[in-house]
């Protein structure tokens, strides 16, 4: 399964990125990161990821609009925010526009890994 | 006029307690005072971010660290980066995540933006605030961080 992850910060991307070597996430690949939702969108028209990690408070295009034109794309795209974003009318509106999942940061690795597995379990 | 009252600051004492046991594993002293309050140790470190507020709440919400604090934190989580622009962005993570689960008390009419982050020198911070501004003073380890709560609830049409 190939992975994009989106967020706009550095920390963020390279700390999903590392996860991503923990052996029970090994049917996931990188496919790649995007700092914005534009960049998220141009890359989602090239390639076909199967999960994204989506923040919400991102320049350019948040994670909501964001959500909702990768699914337009890719309908079968398994979408997990990731987002610091407490309030449940955020979490709301994001799986209203077809996220599967949402993560509060800030996440331990553990709790990220978990999110993955339950993404991917058949 | 700030009507900022005590719940709303221990909203944000909760995330920044909840951001830092999150990570360290360890408990921080939390000391709250108004900013200009002449006894209060001066706020500003070596790296800020600040988060601007829209809807129904202006102002801003910084927090600001020495560098040696964040670069701490970062080993902790593992991270092999740790150059200037790495500490300027996990610091601006921390103030957007600090932000962010306040969300969870005031709702998402408290729009919040991306951060902005600089290297800052002493009191700088108390050059940019509102005399009523909250300080909230972190104590981790041997290091000292602040955030400092500037906000007020917008007037209602």
């Amino acid at each position: 399964m190939k992975l994009l992850i989106v967020d706009d910060s550095a920390l963020i991307r390279s700390r999903v990125a590392r996860i991503l070597n923990d052996p029970r996430l090994s049917a996931i690949q990188l496919l790649g990161m995007a700092k914005d939702g534009k960049e998220a969108v141009a890359l989602c028209r090239q390639h076909a990821p199967d999960l994204v990690t989506m923040d919400i408070t991102m320049p350019n295009m948040d994670g909501v609009v964001c959500t909702e034109e990768i699914i337009e794309i890719h309908p079968h795209c398994n979408i997990l925010v990731v987002s610091a974003l407490s309030d449940k009318a955020t979490a709301l509106k994001a799986l209203k526009k077809g996220a599967r999942g949402f993560l509060y940061k800030p996440f331990s690795d553990e709790e990220l890994i978990a999110a993955f597995l339950e993404l991917i379990k058949p | 006029m700030n009507d900022i009252n005590e719940e709303d600051i221990h909203v944000f004492i909760d995330a920044v307690s909840h951001f830092f046991f999150h990570v360290t594993k360890e408990k921080v002293e939390i000391k709250t005072a108004y900013l200009l309050e002449s006894d209060v140790p001066s706020a500003t470190f070596d790296m800020t971010s600040y988060i601007t507020l829209s809807g129904s709440f202006s102002g801003r919400i910084y927090f600001s660290t020495p560098r040696s604090m964040i670069n701490h934190l970062l080993l902790m989580m593992g991270e092999e980066v740790r150059n200037k622009e790495r500490l300027l962005d996990a610091v601006g993570e921390i103030a957007n995540t600090i932000s962010g689960n306040a969300r969870k008390h005031f709702g998402e009419t408290m729009e919040v933006s991306v951060p902005t982050s600089k290297e800052t020198k002493s009191d700088w911070l108390k050059t940019v605030v509102s005399p009523h501004a909250y300080i909230i003073l972190v104590k981790w380890k041997q290091y000292r961080a602040s955030v400092v709560v500037d906000i007020q609830r917008a007037t209602q049409q």
